[in-house]
């Protein structure tokens, strides 16, 4: 009799646990859905980033709208944290804890992102495309982190690399925010003037606060440098140039790739940015590429609010987290982190709208086993701020 | 009604056996608190606990001593750097390095206290307001600070203990709010509690009374930013990483908004203000998932509110929550609860 209903029972479970869905599936998962996070501040100072969510948003819907992912719909939880790393981590702890997230995709900021990491990193959920170029998040490298913003260090080697080698500039000076941004090209400059057995004529250190830059650009004037390196803010590059334009100070300006909108960059110095060199994370907004063209026309045009701008940071949140797409693909039907994971390490020479993407199975201390992009090239800005592209894809390591 | 009629009454911490049990409730029930909810919900309750304390230490500056600041971020970062750096450099254990920091936070809000004997009002505030923005400033300029880049806080232990996790950490947390309020109510019924409120009443009448101006003065400010570095010190552990940035004006505003929203010059003020205003910073966003309210909302907020699409309604109920307390209720929460009570008192007659 005992027996008897012990073979009724194991039956019975087996029966039951053939035919429930997803039993065994991974957090975030479903049959016909996969939850992924992120966040951005669309309030507050740094609101302008907040067009990096949004562009993942919009392409996302545009993944959902041509068929998902192995018949799965990707559910985009994004909130705002307005740049609060506190608020930031409530709000990654209520969706991964409470929702079940699978992935983290994109999420704007240094700080926010440095309050997260280590929480994503003990979870062991995957996190592709930080929008940050700090080297923290890659060094040491992560299992489940996946960098695709470029080191600002290797950008700024190139652009001095660039202007010595092909451009013949004798004198350098470096205006550099003081902060990990800042800092990262400063050291990436001094690199390759070292390398050309140069020293930098200035070097003038901006607080992300110093508004009124008159006394930084005289310091900059005295040192009479035939190329300024600039390597704060949008909003302060733009005065900077603007200031010294009409302070009769002529000089070749370069610049990061943060700055490389040089449609907006150009609007707000009223033409003054026509000249000026940048690095690059991806294509220009204005970019003949066919995805480009194709992203603006099936993305931008159809799900973008009225009021938003077809700049850099919205198709950021494109090319931050394409690798992840095709990661996802990748990692086949039966989706779960590890198979995720190993996707996404083999991701190879991978192009999107931005530089190509490379990763290689996790090593401890090999930085490039996470940082998926090691290429720049380099742009002018042109009259109306149209562009013009300088050199092809450049290593930066 | 509160009718008392010797001193001991006016000073006891308890006012009957009745309050004995139900504080005892509450502690049970605060310590039990995390088995029953999710990892989420204890850390949500350890950065409101932190808040709480800033609070209650502002509100003995603000709503007992009758002054005003709106720098405490500067004091609240002081605790925070503090807390890791002795920790890191030093190699200070936790539970002193935390102390050790608040006090440095004290020092910094008894220099502060200084101009507050000739200033009042607004240009306290100014005075204030310029210290918390000069603070992060400072930091951010000093390696040894970790400069812009921040520093991450080390491993958290306690003797044997390593609080690995927010319930772990919520102990700690919950320990030293309890004990922190406790000490601060008693300290209100004190001489020297009874002298800041003679201060905030009339300060030429208490100077007359014998009250040293400029001794409560400093006390009220160094006490307020000692209370400001402890939630800082433990602030730190919550993000696990902290930059001068964290720490803006408004942060500070934030704080003061507590105080004023909870019932200036209120222990249970300081309480109620900081658990609403935390949780609807952290919570109010779900507003837009309540069906028809939320999508109404959405709607008005895309429409109206924000150009990019992404709803923002929320800052503005939150702005319109503050307003109408203040509005309905000039005592702030406090006062709502004060005007509870006696309705219930007499209930159902």
């Amino acid at each position: 009799m005992k027996k008897r209903l012990m073979f009724v029972l194991f039956v019975s479970l087996t029966f039951l646990l053939s035919f429930t869905p997803g039993l065994f599936a991974e957090e975030g998962v479903t049959d016909t859905e996969i939850h992924i996070g992120s966040y951005g501040p669309q309030t507050g100072p740094a609101a302008a980033w907040g067009a990096v969510p949004r562009g993942t948003s919009g392409y996302f819907k545009w993944i959902n709208d041509n068929g998902g992912i192995h018949g799965r719909k990707l559910v985009y939880h994004m909130f705002d944290d307005g740049y609060n790393p506190a608020k930031t981590k409530a709000g990654v702890k209520e969706l991964q804890e409470g929702t079940g997230i699978f992935a983290w995709a994109g999420g704007v900021g240094t700080s926010p992102g440095l309050a997260i990491k280590g929480y994503l990193a003990k979870k062991n959920v995957p996190w592709v495309g930080p929008a940050t170029g700090s080297r923290e998040f890659v060094n040491p490298p992560q299992k489940n982190l996946f960098a695709v913003y470029p080191l600002y260090e290797g950008e700024a080697k190139v652009l001095v690399n660039y202007a010595i080698e092909t451009m013949g500039k004798k004198r350098v000076a470096i205006a550099y925010l003081n902060d990990g941004y800042g800092k990262n090209g400063l050291r990436g400059a001094l690199t390759s003037l070292k390398s050309h057995g140069m020293e930098s004529v200035a070097q003038v250190p901006f607080e992300a606060k110093d508004s009124d830059l008159k006394p930084h650009i005289m310091k900059l004037r005295q040192a009479k440098p035939d190329m300024v390196l600039l390597w704060i803010t949008p909003g302060q590059a733009a005065k900077v140039v603007g200031i010294s334009k009409a302070m009769k100070f002529d000089t070749q300006f370069m610049s990061v790739s943060t700055c490389s909108d040089f449609i907006f960059m150009n609007a707000i110095t009223k033409g003054a940015w026509e000249g000026v060199i940048t690095g690059t994370f991806g294509e220009v907004p204005d970019s003949k590429l066919p995805l480009m063209a194709k992203y603006k026309k099936e993305i931008f045009d159809k799900y973008a609010a009225k009021e938003e701008r077809w700049g850099i940071f919205y198709y950021a949140g494109i090319l931050f987290v394409e690798p992840m797409i095709e990661g996802l693909k990748a990692a086949g039907r039966d989706l779960t982190r590890e198979k995720f994971i190993t996707a996404m390490e083999n991701i190879k020479g991978f192009k999107g709208v931005g530089p190509e993407v490379n990763f290689t199975p996790y090593k401890k201390g090999d930085i490039y086993s996470r940082q998926g992009t090691s290429q720049t090239f380099l742009v002018q800005c042109l009259k109306n701020g149209k562009s013009k592209r300088l050199t092809g894809l450049i290593d930066t390591k | 009604m509160d009718m008392k009629r010797d001193y001991y009454e006016d000073v006891e911490l308890f006012s009957s056996p009745v309050v004995v049990f139900w504080f005892i409730v509450l502690i049970g029930s605060l310590y039990l608190f995390p088995m029953f909810v999710d990892n989420y919900y204890v850390y949500v309750a350890n950065y409101i606990a932190i808040n709480i304390i800033v609070a209650a230490g502002l509100n003995l500056l603000v709503g007992f001593t009758g002054q005003i600041s709106l720098g405490h971020a500067g004091f609240f970062a002081i605790g925070a750097y503090g807390t890791v750096i002795l920790m890191i450099k030093a190699g200070f254990p936790f539970l002193l390095a935390l102390p050790c920091a608040a006090l440095v936070a004290a020092g910094f809000g008894f220099l502060l206290g200084l101009p507050a004997l000739r200033l009042e009002g607004p240009y306290l505030a100014i005075a204030t307001l310029g210290f918390g923005l000069t603070i992060t400033q400072i930091i951010g300029r000093v390696e040894l600070f970790g400069g812009r880049d921040g520093l991450h806080a080390p491993d958290l232990t306690i003797g044997p203990w390593v609080l690995d996790t927010d319930k772990e950490f919520y102990f700690l947390v919950i320990t030293l709010t309890i004990f922190l309020l406790l000490f601060m109510r008693n300290l209100i019924k004190t001489r020297v509690g009874r002298a800041f409120i003679a201060i905030r009443d009339a300060d030429i009448a208490a100077e007359t009374m014998g009250v040293n101006i400029v001794f409560y003065k400093t006390l009220a400010f160094a006490i307020s930013a000692f209370y400001a570095g402890i939630a800082g010190g433990m602030y730190a552990f919550v993000l696990k990483f902290i930059e001068p940035e964290i720490f803006t004006l408004l942060m500070s505003i934030l704080f003061l908004a507590m105080v004023v929203v909870g019932g200036l010059g209120s222990m249970l003020g300081s309480v109620a203000g900081a658990v609403l205003l935390c949780w609807l910073d952290l919570k109010l966003r779900n507003i837009l998932d309540i069906p028809y309210l939320g999508e109404w909302l959405k709607d008005l907020s895309e429409n109206w509110f924000s150009i990019t699409g992404v709803s923002n309604i929320q800052y503005i109920v939150f702005g319109s929550i503050m307003i109408a307390i203040m509005l309905f209720e000039p005592l702030g929460l406090y006062g709502i609860w004060i005007r509870m009570k006696k309705y219930w008192r007499t209930w159902p007659f």
